[in-house]
């Protein structure tokens, strides 16, 4: 088999995403759902109800209390804070152990570039008028969920790969595509796709990367502004550095200033710092 | 003993043993003193230039910014007897991701006001680093005064 079939073939060799929190989603989608109802579907995921518990009590979330059983956690928990707490509870497991090794990434640290996108895209998602915040949230948290899947062929190839990204002019996702013939992004909407998330969600991890990702959907705006902001501020990046392209002209279209993308840097640090519980999850 | 400089914080040593270090520099930029006489080393990890943009933080995390966390350092280091015309300054950091329009340059703007603020108080630089597509990692021998770099993509080396 060629490399390139080697990486294609990890999509449909994929451990599936937990059904539960697909079910689970879908139920927070009604505006009339019963605690009861997604206690029982939920507790058939072990890993997912003992990741809630320590997830929901993160001050990021604002609780007024402390919860310690499921049932309790779903009485207190406001539905739109819940669909963020399943789907980081059910991501974490994508990202243990050295998760991005050909990246040089520590372990933990892929997850901590995830979910410090996913509340920078939350900070930012008021700018954006199609996009949910639930959903800034999930593609911030799985936009780079192909660097999992790509890791130890990047590590194959990694001299050349970091040879061609600092000598010549281009990114790193530039010499992802020359020497493997596929980039992260990429990849990572093949996996999107094959957990069935929403085709808007698939997209915007494709194009997370795309110099002219700001001309496109606003989803994909979002994203890709969301991870050069956390590139930028160095959490959770590797040897690809801030080797990444990114038009900024389009910024100007959401209303979106150069010194609110400091703004919202200083906001990201106190959010990171309440979120303690979520960074770790993976580790 | 490691001390580990978090993001918009600044650690002052006095021990030989001790190694002050900051990882993950992107945009941010990681200042380094070092008096010889008095064997005392600080490193500041600051990630924006101008605290008027939010002066709630700026009260709350002087370090976050250059504008306050860089008065602030030197203050705290005269403390130990350090003196500014012994001190060994380093600078890195200050980088950029690649965006022709500048909307996402906070690394030059982090290079622009330090060089400004040592320019009018006559402090010089004894080695930087700065600028570029790289993520640094930057660390202070206390003992011996060795500032030691490691770049994503070019390995470490002794500034």
């Amino acid at each position: 088999m060629s490399r390139i079939e080697e990486i294609l073939n990890i999509a449909s060799h994929l451990p599936p995403f937990p059904k539960v929190a697909h079910q689970v989603m879908k139920m927070l989608d009604e505006p009339e759902v019963k605690a009861k109802d997604l206690a029982e579907v939920i507790k058939y995921d072990s890993a997912i109800t003992a990741n809630l518990l320590k997830t929901c009590n993160a001050a990021y979330f604002g609780l007024s209390r402390k919860v310690s059983s499921l049932d309790d956690a779903l009485v207190v928990v406001g539905q739109d804070v819940l669909k963020d707490i399943i789907i980081t509870s059910s991501s974490a497991r994508f990202y243990k152990g050295e998760a991005a090794g050909g990246y040089q990434l520590e372990q933990g640290e892929l997850w901590k570039h995830s979910v410090a996108t996913a509340i920078m895209a939350k900070l930012l998602a008021g700018h954006f008028d199609k996009v949910d915040s639930g959903t800034a949230f999930t593609a911030g948290l799985l936009h780079d969920i192909g660097k999992r899947f790509l890791s130890s062929f990047v590590a194959d190839e990694f001299a050349k790969i970091i040879k061609l990204a600092y000598e010549g002019n281009g990114s790193f996702v530039e010499a992802e595509n020359k020497i493997l013939g596929i980039n992260h992004a990429e990849l990572g909407c093949m996996i999107m796709e094959k957990w069935e998330f929403d085709e808007e969600l698939s997209l915007a991890v494709k194009q997370h990367h795309d110099p002219d990702a700001l001309e496109k959907g606003q989803l994909t705006a979002l994203v890709a502004i969301a991870n050069t902001q956390v590139i930028t501020l160095g959490v959770g990046v590797g040897a690809d550095g801030l080797a990444s392209k990114l038009q900024g002209e389009g910024l100007k279209r959401y209303n979106i200033s150069s010194l609110d993308l400091e703004r919202y840097l200083a906001e990201l640090l106190l959010e990171m710092e309440k979120a303690e519980e979520m960074m770790t999850l993976a580790g | 003993m490691k001390v580990i400089v978090g993001i918009s914080d600044m650690r002052i040593s006095t021990k030989p043993d001790d190694v002050l270090i900051t990882y993950s520099l992107g945009s941010c930029i990681g200042v380094v003193l070092w008096d010889p006489e008095v064997k005392v080393g600080a490193l500041l990890h600051y990630m924006l230039p101008d605290s008027s943009i939010d002066s709630t933080k700026a009260s709350q995390k002087p370090f976050m910014f250059a504008d306050k966390g860089i008065p602030l350092m030197f203050k705290e280091i005269y403390k130990h007897g350090a003196q500014k015309s012994r001190m060994k300054v380093y600078v890195v950091g200050g980088s950029q991701v690649m965006d022709e329009s500048g909307m996402f340059n906070i690394g030059k703007r982090n290079q622009m006001i330090i060089r400004k603020m040592f320019l009018k108080n006559n402090v010089m630089i004894a080695k930087e680093d700065v600028g570029g597509n790289v993520n640094r990692t930057i660390s202070l021998e206390v003992g011996t005064g060795i500032v030691r770099m490691k770049v994503s993509g070019r390995g470490e080396m002794i500034l």
